[in-house]
């Protein structure tokens, strides 16, 4: 049994291979766009609303609520960020009940790559939010020595989300394979559903990591700035 | 488990253009709708906050007028309550006044009747009382009515008190006119020569005596020196009479003199 989307190969051109991953991520953003389209199209700013346009805007809020609440700044600039990475991941996990569906989630290239941009798009929170100088300057306090540590750390949270995610929709996955050939019909349903309760989680914990990365590295502008001021 | 690093590039660009699509066709057009609505709310809250400081204020304003209005009545009120009592005020004086005229005018011409009916009683009454003293005298011993009121006037003279007797020799040395005797009537010589001694032993001795004929008297004899004047008179007797008479008109007399306390 392929566990691994990545080793089902659609197509192949040299090198470049269209696999399963890819593929069913196309699908994903192509379900994404296809419905924020569908809906965004006729949007009301009105009293009267859609449900589809209702479903979409407590969605949108509360991913602004959430990261408010992680980040106590204005959600605006980190909404597309960390919003679609929880949008994807949520909606790649819970496809997962769609049988011939593979979750890309369960690839650790996607995830690598998720938490890739995570390792890039902090820094770049960072400097945009405070500056180059000042942020790379976090690497050397309290003293220089602190430098390896602080990028091992970065480099090994960065490892730590992308396993993680990975690490949980696999498992889900395997787990429901091996209870497939064990214990067929009604066990691996529920199995299948405890999946999609992961699925959502790892989906949260995901987005609210990369917003307290994120926030991290932008609240030190912050708090230095407030010391600052005390001063 | 491995890493495929074409793949891994090929999410990452795949999740990048998601970011975008999603950007364009989710956040922003969901974002700017709910901020449509936010603001379209707060607009019309805003306005409703407008109309309603409006309708306060127009409340306020109206409430204002009424006030006005209610102040401007009550003046009016006040006004006419003060022109009724003046218009009131006024009719009753007029009212007073005319009564008070028409009573004056009453008693006036209560009082010219009363007037003119007693002068009539006094005339009838001294002719009435004249021709019966004569008829009554002549009847009695053929005397005249001159001749006792003569005598009758001789013997005061002769009776006068000291009193009266130093008032008209004062009044004589005071004037150099003569002493004068008036009477009604005419005095005869003999008559006249009694008088004068009279006078000259009881009054004045040597003061020169003026016999004279006036009509004022109604019926007696005076003698006059300076101010001093001494008679006897019937016109006296009716004077008392008319003074009884007017006591009986005291009632009409006593109504008169409360009106002319009145004004």
């Amino acid at each position: 049994m392929t566990i691994n989307p990545d080793a089902i190969v659609f197509w192949q051109w040299g090198r470049v291979s269209l696999n399963a991953t890819i593929a069913y991520t196309w699908l994903v953003m192509a379900l994404l766009t296809l419905i924020s389209w569908l809906v965004t199209r006729n949007l009301s700013s009105g009293t009267g609303i859609s449900r589809w346009q209702n479903l979409l805007e407590v969605v949108v809020t509360g991913i602004r609520d959430q990261i408010k609440e992680v980040s106590q700044q204005q959600p605006g600039k980190y909404l597309p960020f960390v919003g679609t990475l929880f949008l994807f991941i949520a909606v790649a996990n819970l496809l997962n009940m769609v049988p011939g569906y593979m979750a890309p989630t369960g690839s650790l290239s996607t995830t690598t790559a998720l938490a890739i941009c995570v390792f890039v798009a902090v820094p770049l929170y960072g400097i945009a939010s405070e500056g180059p100088i000042s942020y790379f300057k976090r690497y050397v306090k309290p003293t220089i020595l602190m430098l390896p540590f602080n990028i091992i750390g970065e480099i090994s949270r960065t490892i730590a989300l992308a396993v993680r995610l990975y690490g949980n929709i696999m498992s889900g996955t395997v787990i429901v394979a091996i209870l497939l050939s064990l214990t067929p019909y009604f066990f691996p349903i529920v199995m299948q559903l405890l999946g999609l309760l992961t699925g959502m989680i790892q989906a949260y914990i995901f987005a609210i990591l990369a917003m307290v990365y994120i926030a991290s590295a932008t609240s030190v502008h912050t708090s230095n700035d407030g010391q600052r001021r005390n001063k | 488990m491995g890493i495929d690093w074409i793949t891994v590039s090929a999410q990452i660009i795949n999740f990048l253009i998601l970011v975008w699509l999603l950007k364009r066709f989710l956040y922003q057009p969901v974002m700017r709708a709910m901020g449509c609505r936010e603001q379209r709310i707060i607009d019309q809250l805003n306005e409703t906050q407008e109309r309603e400081q409006k309708a306060e204020e127009t409340v306020q304003q109206y409430l204002e007028k009424t006030r006005a209005l209610e102040r401007e009545c009550e003046i009016i009120l006040a006004r006419a309550h003060e022109r009724a009592v003046q218009q009131k005020k006024q009719l009753i004086d007029d009212a007073r006044k005319e009564v008070a005229e028409i009573r004056e005018h009453w008693l006036r011409q209560a009082y010219q009747e009363k007037e003119e009916f007693l002068g009539n009683l006094r005339h009838q009454v001294a002719n009435s009382i004249q021709k019966i003293a004569h008829t009554a005298l002549k009847e009695l011993g053929n005397a005249q009515l001159e001749t006792q009121i003569i005598h009758l006037f001789i013997d005061r003279l002769a009776a006068l008190d000291q009193e009266s007797r130093t008032l008209l020799l004062k009044e004589s040395e005071d004037t150099s006119e003569p002493l004068r005797v008036t009477s009604t009537f005419l005095i005869d010589a003999e008559l006249r020569d009694q008088i004068k001694r009279v006078i000259h032993e009881n009054l004045i001795k040597g003061i020169e005596i003026e016999f004279s004929q006036s009509s004022e008297l109604l019926c007696g004899i005076a003698v006059t020196v300076g101010a001093g004047q001494l008679g006897w008179n019937l016109a006296d007797y009716l004077n008392q009479l008319d003074q009884r008479v007017e006591d009986a008109f005291a009632p009409v007399a006593s109504v008169a003199s409360i009106e002319k306390s009145r004004e």
